[in-house]
């Protein structure tokens, strides 16, 4: 005879969800971390929503000035902080559940670190102490993002922030160094985890995340965080 | 009618959000209708801005640093000011904490303009 009450239908798995006893633990942490992702999510919708109503309530002549300004930028930061929760939320659900194509490559490393530098905010300025000829064997797009978090977590308070790498066993490590790393944001977040008002509170497990999937290891010390990615055998990295 | 009485007589509201985009968004839109306005970023703070500039009503999110929402309220009633008419904003959806720490009122956010207006309005109408 076929159970078909609600209480006899085993809850639906997920790709890359454990089976077995695990499975219960497993969901419990999966609904802590949505909660999460959900009350992050919350709080610049909230905003968005405000200002753009605000901004509708107005009458048309009114919205070129004072008031129209400062709602449309507080519209315009509630969304780019949207933006970054949920690039960093889907990206981190598709390196969960292996739904994510990792294209290796040989990638110099400057040409990362200025890419990535780009999105650093106004008034952080970066210096580089690298080796020279260093080439990442990474994903590039996915190195990119890796090394983004990295630098906006140490340039979060403005001022300097510095990079310094070299070979290594292998491999390259970097060392960046700025502001107090964050290394109670490196874990998954749960139900409870403390805010972040910028939108980056998934950005550094996302980078962790990253990192062990590139074949690397990003982590934090008290005064820096390291990151180690493989480095690419060929020959402009000879003699270094 | 309840918020052009509300209106009318000034009241002062707290609003308590570890969030600054939420504290000015709030902030704004009370001060545009007439509210005079507080804030703390934490319960720590708001315990003080209580002190220091007794208010009508409190906007309370739960979740902060330092103090959160519901060792504040504890704390509130232990200093006396319980009467004061909290309603709680969250993003977290749980109605039910709301109403274990007594709130007067419950914003699941994102809440609409209106609703936050009438839940201020009528707290302060009601103390």
């Amino acid at each position: 005879m076929v159970d078909n009450t609600a209480e006899g239908l085993e809850p639906s798995r997920r790709d890359g969800e454990p089976a077995g006893p695990e499975a219960p633990r497993h969901r419990e942490g999966r609904a802590s971390h949505l909660a999460f992702v959900a009350h992050e999510v919350r709080n610049p919708l909230s905003t968005a929503l405000w200002s753009a109503e605000l901004l509708a309530r107005m009458p048309a002549a009114e919205r070129g000035g004072p008031r129209g300004e400062k709602l449309a930028g507080m519209c315009l930061r509630a969304l780019s902080r949207l933006r970054l929760l949920v690039e960093d939320h889907f990206l981190l659900e598709r390196l969960d559940i292996g739904g994510i194509t990792v294209r290796e490559e040989a990638v110099p490393l400057p040409e990362l670190l200025e890419a990535a530098a780009a999105h650093l905010p106004a008034g952080a300025v970066l210096r580089q102490e690298l080796e020279p000829g260093l080439l990442l064997q990474a994903d590039r797009v996915l190195a990119e993002r890796l090394l983004e978090a990295v630098l906006a977590s140490a340039a979060r308070e403005g001022g300097e922030v510095r990079v310094a790498a070299r070979r290594q066993r292998g491999g390259i490590e970097l060392r960046v160094r700025g502001a107090t790393p964050e290394a109670d944001r490196l874990a998954d977040p749960v139900r409870g985890s403390a805010s972040e008002s910028r939108g980056r509170a998934l950005s550094l497990p996302t980078a962790r995340r990253v990192a062990a999937v590139l074949g690397g290891v990003l982590a934090a010390e008290p005064a820096e965080y390291r990151v180690l990615l493989p480095a690419h055998d060929g020959p402009a990295s000879e003699g270094t | 009618m309840i918020q052009a009485q509300a209106r009318k007589r000034h009241p002062l509201v707290l609003v308590v959000d570890d969030d600054p985009e939420i504290l000015e968004a709030i902030c704004d839109i009370l001060d545009a209708e007439g509210y005079r306005v507080a804030q703390a970023r934490n319960g720590l703070e708001a315990l003080d801005r209580v002190r220091a500039e007794r208010p009508e009503v409190i906007l309370l999110d739960l979740m902060m640093p330092v103090m959160d929402g519901q060792a504040f309220a504890r704390a509130l009633r232990a200093r006396g000011n319980g009467a004061i008419p909290i309603v709680v904003i969250s993003a977290d959806g749980n109605a039910h904490r709301a109403t274990a720490l007594g709130a007067r009122g419950f914003l699941s956010k994102p809440f609409d303009i209106d609703s936050l207006l009438f839940q201020v309005a009528t707290a302060a109408a009601h103390p």
